[in-house]
């Protein structure tokens, strides 16, 4: 009997030792804390025009430096037209004349740009023999659809 | 006899800063296109320069190509 007492002593010995050489597994690390990640800024889908201004005359950022819309005969008129977003589009500038309640078809241009953020497409128009004086209006399409119409005076 | 008057001569142009793309119509070549698009034939290098990927040649351009036209530097 005293024999097993013994054996259960060491036993609960040994089991204490055990318990004290190992080591308390480490509190898990506390969760980070959580960092704001700032949401990316929405990137527009498609070419949308912004602006559309006219002048004389542009610079090197293809608007015009001094807007106007009223000309002389012998200018060169130009049409700035502002994009946002990215992707591919056609942009039309369709120049017309009006007199007496008719119109009459003066140019037509049309640009694919493929820009990539906010971009600035000039066009523009000269006639040789010089304008004739009176109401005229330039209308901007992208892709197809009518985007904007600036009128402008010769005089 | 119409009234209104004649603008069969008006020329006009076009330029951005965006890549522009400009498809090769027959009998086009690169100074004819740098022509019309920066208004200076000897400008063809850039668009050269631009279109590498798909140019071998300045002289073989064809007809349906689509050619990315740079901002003028």
């Amino acid at each position: 009997m005293q024999s097993r007492i013994r054996h259960l002593v060491l036993v609960a010995t040994v089991a204490a030792l055990a318990a004290c050489g190992k080591k308390e597994p480490p509190p898990p690390p506390p969760a980070p804390a959580p960092v704001a990640v700032p949401a990316p800024a929405p990137v527009p889908v498609g070419v949308t025009l912004s602006a559309v201004s006219l002048g004389k005359a542009v610079g090197a950022d293809k608007k015009v430096s001094a807007a106007t819309e009223v000309f002389a005969k012998g200018d060169t008129i130009h049409a700035s037209i502002d994009t946002t977003g990215a992707g591919s589009a056609t942009v039309v500038a369709k120049w017309s004349y009006t007199k007496d309640g008719k119109t009459a078809a003066v140019k037509e241009e049309s640009a694919t740009i493929t820009p990539t953020g906010p971009a600035t497409t000039e066009f523009h128009i000269s006639k040789p023999d010089g304008w004739p004086t009176g109401d005229y209006k330039v209308e901007i399409l992208v892709n197809g659809t009518s985007a904007a119409t600036k009128s402008f005076k010769v005089q | 006899m119409s009234d209104m008057p004649d603008f069969s001569n008006v020329q006009s142009g076009s330029s951005s800063t965006a890549n522009k793309v400009y498809e090769v119509k027959a009998g086009d070549s690169l100074s004819k296109i740098a022509k019309h698009e920066y208004g200076d034939a000897s400008k063809w290098p850039q668009i050269f320069e631009a279109n590498k990927d798909i140019l071998k040649d300045p002289n073989k351009i064809y007809p349906g190509q689509k050619l990315k036209i740079p901002p003028l530097a």
